[in-house]
């Protein structure tokens, strides 16, 4: 079999990005997108806010520059400033590139594409399509795609990758509908697979499928991640499935409420109250529920939050989405009722270490997007970076990518090693003796986390959750599959999903142990301030052993010397 | 406080989900299991199926995805009707179940099934291509980036419902048409083609046009309206169809497609006769030669059969009639003047 020029893992903004500039780059390479579900169906659909870009089409004095330091500040001055000069600068082009392929944004009076005010940005500069945003640049870049003829692999699960000394040969993948074990040659592998969130289950506001499928791989494969213990929580996710409810419920005024009825967050942020930042009133939730003025309820504790009071009118016409959200997914209409919430995991700012180019340090390797990890989050993300991140890095990784598949041609993917695949993958399904359901681990794992490497975390604590995900990793040695068919087995994917979380599990709870300070999400109740002196540096994590092991990067810095972060 | 005094009250019940299962490499056809399970009231569909999942049957194969009504993954038939199982609850099913307590879960229709609950997407996928349904930019790609189109905010609200559509199929299940030829362009590719030839940046406009008045494809909607009743994004989706069709009309005349045709030879049966002579309307709409081929044999087993109907009586001229011809008249007097102004705009 003739390799493939790149082989993209994933189809969210990223890698359909990176797929359509490699064509754009080198029109006659042979570029393959690889996606366990339909492209359309990617996580990027559910980014509702909107993308960075100083346009100045609203602020007429906005500039890259500003957007620039708001990025760093946000980042607790994590993030690497060469690559949030990238991201930045990039920023107007790639907006305006959509904008002519296509993407349907929302207009300004003067037919220019419209901008408003996020958090933590001086300007308002959040490039949006009403309130779905990345569902229509989803849709875009999916068109675009099939406009150019990529050639997709729908449905197939990437599995580990084929390496050959310091380089990869492939990737060897799964056909989701036959069952098949495949290999795919490759020059050049990209990985875009989205986030890792979704290991706190019940407590994220992640798709079922953003296990972290390219970090692990990558993992096993050596490649270091990085900065894996900086899990961005939102406040508000419905109590039962930690599906988001967005800002702009307590924008319009919404009250947070606790079991005794009061407006906690006068405890926490007397002035601002329920519009405090982020990180602070999920804090604040945590402690109510920690302190036992939740509610309690089958589905775990919860608070309330309160929109009765805005009336009927107003949540009809302003929150129409928030309100048949609510009634959807927890059975309730706000109008009615307060609406269950507590803090839920929704982005992981950390990924697979890459450098300005989404190159790793395996040869022909790249990530881009919440799947990797340049960094131009540092330890916390502001909203409408994340859409804007997978667009322009997807892009760089793209081209980057092209340019290289060119120059090498990789050694063929042994047929053992595809065999090998194939009677592992078997073992799940014939194990002896004693064996594990996935479900109840899955929720193990959710549990463990949430407890003990949350919101808030403590040595004591954080090394119980280490403890039992290595009970959990053991009790995963004897998990069973029950179906055992080859036509489209969820219940095998499952299984191979729960692997990927449990190894990236680790990372996350190793990272939050050793970071003795808190920055960010990372918030350490025994190591309560940022500590730069002994802290402003990255994590990173190799795989050796069947454990990470941690090492240890600069942070790049450049013209923002570090100050502290005041709203 | 004690745990007792905050606890949330839920009502509970035992429901049953009838679900039908296949699995090719065992079954030689689909059939049905039932789960009955315990469910607490504010309870999704999707979130009863993967509790079925895990501790009753981890075989039941289904996709989902976001669990959040916006990725399409999880749509399917539930008791008849094709919609997302992850925005559906338990309780509103069981109010519109035949049975009492038993919800009926199948695969979507008109698409070629996989295992239980999952159907190829492809075809839908295939169509997508076949009928350019991207913007084709009028500006060169080596430009992207430099500078933005103008789109006014009335240009925009022209396809922002349309751009809504999440690809869930479940409008292709619906579709009467579909059911009876699969070739049918289907009207989730009519939405999305109407959204692209009313964009202002797209250069195919025509050429889009031309692929959808063939065969199988703008004209053979019977506008049954099962699309637009079963989107689960509440997208008007017959406003598309119809917004295609007067395009067409409006660009090409009424001569190059039996659809067009079809509608011409009504309007003149009406205006002319009062009523429909359903006789002349395949030769009017399909021509002789066609008619000859595809109807006649059909004609003679009817005659055969007595099953021909009498000649049509003359409709003697009502003053309703008369009112309608006149405002006919005018109709298409105005019509005819738009299509008159068109190029010259």
């Amino acid at each position: 079999m003739k390799p493939f020029d790149i082989v993209i893992v994933g189809g969210g903004g990223a890698g359909l990005y990176a797929a359509m500039e490699a064509m754009k780059t080198n029109p006659g390479l042979n570029i393959a997108v690889l996606s366990k579900i339909y492209p359309n169906r990617s996580h990027t659909s559910a980014a509702q806010g909107g993308a960075n870009a100083s346009l100045a089409n609203k602020a007429k004095d906005d500039t890259v520059e500003m957007h620039i330091f708001d990025t760093i500040k946000g980042s607790d001055y994590l993030a690497d400033q060469d690559a949030v000069e990238v991201l930045c600068s990039e920023a107007p082009k790639i907006i305006r590139e959509l904008e002519n392929m296509g993407t349907p944004w929302s207009r300004m009076e003067d037919n220019t594409i419209a901008q408003r005010p996020f958090g933590g940005a001086g300007r308002p500069r959040c490039c949006y399509c009403a309130d779905k945003t990345g569902h229509t640049i989803l849709q875009t870049l999916y068109e675009q795609c099939l406009r150019k003829g990529v050639i997709f692999f729908n449905e197939y699960f990437a599995l580990d990758l084929s390496v050959d000394g310091s380089r990869s040969r492939g990737l060897i993948a799964m056909n989701i509908k036959t069952g098949r074990i495949e290999a795919f040659p490759a020059k050049t592998v990209i990985f875009a697979t989205g986030g890792y969130a979704k290991m706190y289950w019940n407590r994220s506001s992640n798709a079922a499928g953003n296990t972290g499928d390219g970090q692990a791989i990558a993992y096993r494969a050596g490649i270091p991640l990085k900065d894996m213990e900086f899990v961005q929580f939102h406040p508000t996710g419905l109590r039962k499935s930690g599906l988001l409810v967005t800002e702009g419920a307590r924008g319009e005024g919404g009250y947070l409420v606790n079991a005794l009825g009061e407006r906690f967050m006068s405890r926490y942020a007397p002035e601002k109250m329920e519009l405090g930042p982020r990180d602070l009133v999920s804090r604040s939730l945590e402690t109510e529920i920690l302190e036992g003025r939740g509610f309690d309820s089958p589905a775990g504790k919860y608070l309330h939050l309160d929109l009765r009071h805005l009336g009927a009118d107003l949540i009809k016409s302003r929150l129409p989405q928030i309100r048949e959200m609510c009634m959807y997914f927890e059975g309730v209409d706000p109008i009615d009722e307060p609406i269950p919430v507590r803090p839920t995991a929704h982005y992981s700012m950390g990924g697979i270490d890459t450098d300005n180019f989404g190159r790793t340090v395996m040869e022909g390797v790249y990530a881009a997007g919440e799947c990797g990890c340049v960094s131009v989050h540092g330890a916390n993300r502001l909203g409408g970076n994340s859409l804007l991140d997978i667009l322009v890095f997807g892009r760089i990784a793209g081209r980057a990518a092209a340019e290289e598949a060119g120059k090498f041609n990789p050694a063929p993917i042994s047929e053992s090693e595809v065999l090998e695949k194939e009677q592992e993958l078997r073992s799940f399904m014939q194990p002896s003796g004693h064996y594990e359901r996935y479900g109840s681990l899955r929720e193990e794992l959710g549990q463990t986390l949430g407890l003990n490497v949350g919101i808030y975390r403590e040595a004591s604590k954080i090394r119980k959750g280490i403890e039992d995900l290595v009970a959990l990793k053991e009790r995963f040695s004897h998990v069973r599959v029950f179906d055992s068919s080859d036509v489209y087995n969820t219940n095998l994917l499952q299984v191979l999903e729960l692997r990927n979380m449990l190894d990236l599990a680790e990372t996350v709870a190793a990272g939050a142990l050793v970071r003795e300070e808190s920055r960010g999400s990372h918030t350490r109740t025994d190591f309560p301030t940022r500590d730069d002196a002994n802290w402003h540096k990255h994590t990173t994590y190799t795989l050796e052993e069947g454990r990470p092991k941690l090492g240890y990067k600069p942070v790049v810095m450049g013209r923002y010397e570090l100050q502290e972060r005041t709203y | 406080m004690s745990d007792s005094t905050i606890q949330h009250h839920e009502d509970s019940r035992d429901v049953t989900f009838r679900v039908h299962r296949f699995n090719p490499q065992v079954d030689s056809k689909p059939y049905f299991d039932d789960y009955t399970i315990r469910l607490e009231k504010g309870i999704t569909v999707l979130r009863a199926l993967n509790y079925i999942k895990e501790h009753v049957d981890a075989s039941l194969t289904f996709r989902a995805f976001c669990q959040a009504g916006i990725c399409g993954s999880c749509a399917m038939r539930i008791n008849n009707m094709s919609k997302l199982a992850c925005t559906t609850q338990v309780w509103d099913e069981l109010e519109k179940s035949r049975e009492p307590d038993i919800i009926k879960v199948e695969p979507l229709r008109n698409l070629p099934l996989i295992k239980d609950l999952v159907v190829e997407m492809d075809p839908l996928v295939d169509k997508m291509k076949s009928y350019s349904n991207w913007v084709d930019s009028k500006m060169s790609e080596e430009n992207w980036g430099k500078k933005e189109f103008l789109v006014s905010e009335a240009e925009f609200l022209k396809y922002d419902k349309a751009t809504d559509c999440i690809l869930c199929a479940s409008c292709v299940s619906e579709c009467t048409i579909l059911r009876a030829n699969r070739e049918y362009v289907s009207p989730a590719v009519l939405l999305k083609s109407y959204r692209m030839n009313v964009d202002s940046r797209d250069s195919i406009h025509e050429q889009r046009l031309a692929g959808l008045v063939k065969d199988h494809g703008v004209w053979d909607c019977t506008h049954c309206y099962r699309c637009q009743e079963s989107c689960v994004k509440h997208i008007p989706i017959m406003d598309a169809i119809h917004g295609i069709r007067e395009d067409a009309i409006a660009e090409r005349g009424t001569k190059d497609t039996s659809g067009a045709r079809h509608a011409e030879a009504f309007m003149e049966d009406i205006e002319k006769k009062g009523k429909l002579v359903e006789a002349t309307l395949p030769i009017r709409t399909n021509g002789v030669v066609w008619t000859m081929k595809n109807l006649l044999p059909m004609a003679f087993k009817m005659v055969l059969k007595r099953r021909t109907p009498p000649p049509p009586p003359l409709v003697k001229s009502t003053k309703d009639i008369e009112k309608f011809r006149a405002e006919f008249k005018e109709m298409t007097g105005h019509v005819a003047k738009d299509h008159a102004k068109k190029p010259g705009e």
